[in-house]
Order: structure tokens, then sequence, then C-alpha cells
């Protein structure tokens, strides 16, 4: 099963746009990304940059809107993410509670939609969208 | 420049509802223009928060909960990864993406490795590169 480990920092919905990052958290992170490595359960990673240099689309009406960040209304955001193979949500909580976090940090754990999950209709309504994928990462 | 597109939950989606086929249509035509253009690395739904957990660290201790969560405008249905060459380009390809009214997505930047600056060291750096190596044989 795929489990996303989405990391929630509180207080980086106001972050400014050139954030600094601390080394020594920097360097405890990637301790804990190379232990997910070795254990052969870590498939992709990703951090974000703030929402103050982000924008949010929306279609409330139908047709598009976009506002510029930061989002008065957000009271957490995302500040990066794990994808990760294991065999069951208890192992992906098992993970989690590895994490060196900080105490303004959650981690939100979400199991990531197979086509297996879905009826027959909906998998071949959404039929070769793992064959774009692979195409167009082989094209970058 | 990668930019993450994080499709917001609604009452729909928390409730395990499954888009129609003809949405299922419209989105897959859109991810395969985006395909062609070379813009979409990746892009995954989520299962509802029901099936999900919250760990939280505040006590020095993890600490966790079970979902279903609130619902909020900052929880979480699904995401893309694309490649653009700005943000301006990311949110052209997004206004044309065939969401129902209602619909809501944050588009993020990514961090490239050079955004760390000198707080990834050059060891840290080769860690970093060996273990997107490792994930992208996965």
């Amino acid at each position: 099963m795929r489990f996303m480990m989405l990391m929630i920092p509180l207080g980086y919905e106001t972050a400014p746009p050139d954030v600094q990052l601390d080394p020594e958290r920097v360097a405890a992170m990637m301790r804990y990304n190379e232990q997910l490595q070795d254990a052969g359960v870590l498939i992709t990673l990703d951090g974000l940059h703030p929402p103050s240099m982000g924008a949010r689309v929306s279609f409330a009406t139908g047709e598009p809107l976009v506002t510029d960040g930061p989002f008065a209304e957000a009271k957490e955001v995302l500040g990066g993410y794990w994808m990760i193979e294991v065999a069951s949500r208890a192992e992906a909580i098992a993970w989690a509670k590895k994490c060196p976090a900080s105490a303004n940090e959650v981690i939100e754990i979400r199991q990531v939609q197979e086509m297996t999950d879905f009826s027959p209709d909906v998998q071949e309504a959404a039929a070769g969208f793992a064959e774009l994928q692979k195409g167009s990462r082989a094209r970058r | 420049m990668r930019f993450m597109v994080i499709v917001k939950a609604n009452r729909d989606t928390e409730a395990g509802q499954m888009p129609s086929t003809d949405m299922l249509a419209a989105m897959g035509k859109f991810n395969e223009e985006m395909a062609k253009a070379g813009v979409i690395e990746a892009g995954e739904g989520l299962h509802p928060t029901v099936k999900g957990a919250r760990v939280k660290y505040a006590s020095g201790a993890a600490g966790v909960t079970r979902g279903p969560f609130k619902l909020t405008s900052d929880l979480i249905a699904g995401f893309w990864l694309i490649k653009t060459a700005s943000l301006d380009e990311a949110i052209s390809w997004m206004k044309r993406a065939p969401f129902e009214p209602g619909a809501e997505i944050e588009i993020r930047q990514v961090f490239a490795v050079e955004d760390f600056g000198e707080a990834l060291t050059p060891e840290l750096r080769e860690q970093e590169e060996r273990t997107r190596a490792y994930a992208a044989k996965k």
C-alpha cells in the first residue's frame, strides 16, 4: 500500500518567501530520509516553498479565479511530503512517529488511491494514466 | 521549476464519493494534454481522512489521532506534480483543469536542491542525490 506522509508545520502558513532553514534540522531530516530509504519504503519526497510564493485557483463559480498567496484563511498548510510503500496504515504511522519533527509539526498520513480500489467503470475511464506519467517522466 | 498542485478536499471527497465517468474522462484528457506537453510528473488521489491518521509531536512524544478530520479548506484530496517555467505557466495550465464548480486547488513551488543554500552541506547534498536515485529505481 502507498501512503503519503503530509508534513504540516504550524506557522508555515505565514512564512516569508525567503524562509530560512536550520542546517541542523535539515541534517536530522536527511538522516530520517536515509532510514526510510535503507528500509526500502521510500518512493519519493519533496519540500514546498511557503504559500506566500504560491497561488490558489478556485472554481467556485465554474470560472477559474486566481488568488496569490499567502492565504489569510489558511490555518494549516503543507510544508512537504514523503510517499512511502508499506504493508499497512499501522506501519505508516510507526514510520511517522520516528520522524525528528518539532513541537509545531503534524504529520498527516493518507492512503494513496490505487486503480484496484475502484469499480471497473472507473478503471476503464482512467485507463492509461500510469502510462502517461511514465511517458512524461521519460521525456524530462 | 517544479510545482505541487494540491487539490482541496470537500464534502464529496471526504464522503468517499468517487468522480463520475464523465469527470474522469475530462480529467483523463487534461492529464493527457499535460503529459504530451511534458508538464506532468505525477498525480495521485488520496483516500478520505476517515482512512488516515495524524501524528503530533507537541509533547516530545508522538501522539496519534485517527481520522476523520474536521473538514476545512486545508484538507487535501489529491495532487499533481508538474514542471513548468514559471508560476504563471503553472496557473495557466491549471485554469484549464475541468473542475466542477466549488473545486479549489493550491499551487506551491517545490524546493530544489539549490534553494537550501549552505544549510545543505556537500555531504547532505550527496545523501539527497543517493536517496532520490534509490527512490527513482523503486
